[in-house]
């Protein structure tokens, strides 16, 4: 145990459920005073959990937390900051419109009636000065950089008094040379005393900032150890586990040609940031690729850029030997290229129409459902049964909204009309991501026959253990690239986590 | 404390009892009111009844108004299913009034009644649609807010109206046009002193068309699909720009055929009054009816009778007709209060002890 050791916090047997998922399962966690302590974790490890926990947002179902040897009750962010915690989230709680002295006081109780700016900025600047950087405290929050605010969450923590910060994936939004500037101000802050709990998947960042590191993986604790006696190699595999994984029957079947192939993508992302970098790739007829890698690497953005949903900034597509660079989804819908998007009802499904006009809304304007200007609606009914019947989906009412439809069934749903499409080409993202073992098995099995069918197929995910299942190769993004591809027949996982973390650059 | 919990789906009462409860509650507010003007309810909401269906003839007179919100919020039903929230129909109906007069003011003498009548409900629905373009196209180019430009495009429109009327178009320093000729005057139906016109039969084929657009035409899914889920419309390969403009031109034109109709059959002369409100009252006709435009009709018909018999109470119980603006607004309050019921359930928790 660590009882001799200053114990700044100690939380234990946290556990947090949420529907359908235990999202901390009797977690412990233990930060030192003065330390740098990397919660390491794939996503849905847990680790955000864990923190709001800390934070107050969330109220565990379980478990206990004791800050400075006293028992407390968090049961709102409030009642953290009052306990001296200060959590900087990943997208910034600022007001764009307010300056830095308005964001920094705002929400504080002390503050009266009139507030007396000159006493706050200089409290401002004193803070700064100490950590060795410099913000002014008049400059609105829309004219300062990405980097400049994040600077301006963690006074804020500071001023209210924080001794344990959090930081939520803090190098995500940062260039490289902010996130160096970034760990200088941690470890000025560790030594001062001050506890920093430091969430992160980079693995060259944890090395080498943190002092420990606690790694978390579907909501358990895999272990607490010190930075310095572990190598990277050993946290990658503890962060994405050394289970024997069960691969699906799968057929051998001859590959096909090349169906899809990526050269030189470039692409932003919704802030206008490169996303896709360079991204090249080829899938064939009667393969699935997987795409594995930590979300926000580009590759929800490498889907969007497939289906027409977003345009490339140069770089070519093309499927099946046809030129489809920036195409309609019209145009792509007839080269066969179809897709099952992460976001099943903000994307795929539109969750307040019924289950007969989702099931058409690719084939609304081919017959029999379209007869000019008309819908049949009558053969779009057909339609929709044989959809129901053949894929088996549980459906109360079919002109009832397809939000009352289980997530499981709203995925058959979607997967059954894509396929009926006969697809050449088949983008398949996060596809079984809070989908029940059943319906998972389900669209797993769905993937392989028609890989069988020789469609080419393109799986991406954030679960690795899915991709080794059902994918033939594997594909690692990181920064909007693809940095190697390995096939899954004879694959170390360890290498995959080390690519996925960007420690290793090409492949083995 | 209150607790807001999303629903999943509504229950089917709910649907149903939002929309009488609203009733009830803007009728209610009426009555507060009311008493505050030393007049029983009970005896004015009689009167109102009466009023709007005591005889053959004051019914007429309900259809009278009804004709142009029948109109109205049929093309209202379709863009705000396609959430393009078009709350500019009164300047809508007045652009297509303008345009419409033009022709029956200073078109030519000569031309024949079914051939003028036919051009001026033409030309008063492409100013209405135009009118309606315009908001549209500030949509989809540069994603400019809907609710304000068409609502501030309701002044430009009232105000182009005082431009005519206390200009070139008035007549001895009056703002009122002359008369229209009997060849501009759209038919009326019944014996005189009815005014119920031929628009009647406008508004009746306008919303069994737009629910026909609504339910069984690819343009109608297309519309309802980019309502409810933009991303997803873009996937199935919708135009988005067509589909939005489309739907303008429908409702914008629809209030500006329902300005011209009114002013030529019912006003028979362009004033700077030419009932413009109807644009606003038919947007509480669209939402009570749940955007069916085959339910519009009907609810167009008690709004207007809330109307005709309101003018009546002002007349016989020196109520100020005022009182059915309260009723209306409180009407349309309750029922997008009500949202929060059909898509949230409610509960009170006692606050936890800290």
């Amino acid at each position: 145990m660590e009882g001799q050791e200053q114990l700044m916090l100690v939380m234990s047997n946290i556990t947090k459920r949420f529907p359908g998922i235990v999202a901390n399962d009797h977690v412990n966690f233990a930060l030192r005073k003065g330390e740098i302590h990397t919660l390491l974790g794939e996503n849905g490890a847990g680790k955000s959990t864990l923190m709001n926990v800390l934070d107050g947002i969330y109220y565990p179902d379980e478990g206990e937390i004791v800050i400075e040897g006293k028992r407390v009750d968090l049961r709102s962010p409030l009642d953290s900051m009052k306990h001296g915690i200060g959590m900087i989230h990943q997208n910034f709680m600022l007001v764009d419109s307010l300056s830095v002295i308005e964001n920094v006081i705002l929400g504080l109780e002390s503050q009266g009636f009139y507030i007396d700016k000159k006493s706050v900025a200089d409290r401002i600047e004193a803070i700064a000065r100490k950590y060795n950087f410099r913000v002014d405290p008049y400059a609105k929050i829309w004219q300062l950089s990405v980097g400049e605010q994040q600077r301006v969450e963690i006074i804020k923590t500071l001023f209210k008094g924080a001794r344990i910060l959090i930081l939520d994936e803090p190098t995500a939004v940062l260039t490289p040379q902010e996130s160096e500037e970034l760990f200088g101000i941690l470890r000025e802050m560790k030594s001062e005393g001050k506890s920093i709990i430091f969430i992160s998947h980079k693995l060259n960042e944890v090395m080498s900032v943190s002092d420990r590191v606690t790694v978390l993986r579907k909501g358990l604790l895999v272990g607490t150890v010190d930075t310095a006696s572990v190598t990277e190699r050993e946290l990658a595999k503890m962060m994405i586990g050394r289970d024997v994984l069960f691969r699906l029957e799968r057929k051998e079947i001859e590959q096909g040609r090349e169906v899809l192939k990526v050269e030189d993508a470039q692409a932003h992302n919704d802030r206008g940031i490169m996303a896709l970098n360079k991204l090249s790739i080829s899938v064939h007829g009667g393969e699935i690729m997987g795409v594995a890698g930590v979300a926000g690497n580009g590759q929800v953005e490498l889907a969007e850029c497939i289906t027409g949903l977003r345009h490339l900034v140069s770089g070519h597509v093309t499927v099946e030997g046809i030129d489809v660079t920036n195409a309609t989804p019209c145009t792509l819908a007839s080269a066969g290229v179809n897709y099952i998007p992460a976001d099943r009802l903000g994307v795929g499904l539109v969750p307040n129409l019924s289950t007969v006009d989702n099931a058409m809304l690719r084939k609304y304007r081919q017959k029999p459902m379209c007869r000019g200007t008309f819908i049949d609606y009558g053969a779009a009914c057909t339609y929709a049964d044989g959809l129901i019947e053949k894929f088996d989906i549980a459906v109360p009412l079919r002109n009832a909204p397809i939000k009352v439809l289980s997530g499981g069934n709203m995925q058959k749903l979607l997967l059954a009309r894509e396929i009926a499409e006969n697809p050449r080409l088949l983008i398949a993202e996060h596809p079984t991501r809070g989908l029940d073992v059943g319906a998972t098995e389900f669209v797993r099995k769905t993937l392989l026959e028609e890989r069988d069918n020789g469609v080419a197929v393109l799986l991406i995910s954030e679960d690795l253990d899915e991709i080794l299942m059902v994918a033939d190769r594997v594909a690692v993004m990181y920064e909007g690239r693809i940095v190697g591809i390995v096939d899954t027949h004879h694959v170390d996982i360890a290498q995959i986590g080390l690519m996925m973390a960007g420690a290793v650059g090409a492949k083995a | 404390m209150l607790r807001f919990e999303k629903r999943d789906k509504t229950p089917v009462q709910l649907r149903v009892l939002v929309p009488i409860c609203s009733v009830l509650l803007g009728l209610f507010m009426g009555s507060v009111v009311m008493l505050f003007a030393r007049v029983n309810p009970l005896r004015a909401y009689g009167a109102i009844i009466k009023g709007a269906f005591g005889s053959a003839y004051t019914f007429s007179e309900t259809l009278v108004i009804a004709v142009p919100l029948i109109l109205i919020s049929a093309g209202l039903c379709l863009v705000y299913r396609m959430k393009f929230f078009n709350i500019g129909a009164k300047g809508q109906y007045i652009i297509g009034a303008i345009c419409g007069s033009y022709l029956a003011l200073f078109g030519p003498a000569t031309m024949s009644r079914p051939l003028l009548l036919t051009l001026m409900m033409v030309l008063g629905t492409l100013g209405g649609a135009l009118w309606a373009i315009i908001p549209a196209l500030l949509k989809v180019y540069w994603n400019v807010n809907e609710v304000i430009a068409t609502l501030l495009l309701n002044y430009i429109a009232s105000y182009i109206l005082w431009f005519f009327m206390y200009g070139t178009w008035g007549t001895r320093g009056f703002p009122l046009s002359k008369n229209f000729a009997l060849n501009a005057q759209l038919p009326r139906i019944l014996p005189s002193p009815s005014r119920l016109h031929i628009g009647l039969f406008f508004g009746l084929a306008a919303a069994v068309i737009v629910w026909i657009i609504i339910r069984k035409t690819r343009f109608g899914y297309e519309a309802r699909v980019l309502g409810e889920n933009e991303r997803a419309a873009r996937y199935a390969g919708i135009n988005v720009f067509k589909t939005v403009i489309i739907a303008a031109v429908i409702s914008g034109g629809l209030a500006g055929l329902a300005g011209i109709a009114h002013t030529s059959a019912v006003l028979r002369v362009l004033q700077l009054e030419i009932n413009s409100d109807y644009g606003y009252t038919a947007i509480i006709a669209a939402w009570l009816a749940g955007l069916d435009p085959l339910v519009a009709v009907g609810i167009s018909v008690l709004l207007a009778a809330l109307e005709a018999g309101g003018y009546q109470i002002q007349i016989v119980m020196r109520v100020p007709f005022g009182i059915v603006g309260v009723i209306e607004s409180s009407i349309l309050f309750c029922l997008l209060a009500g949202e929060i019921v059909t898509h949230y359930r409610v509960t009170l928790t006692r606050r936890l002890a800290a």
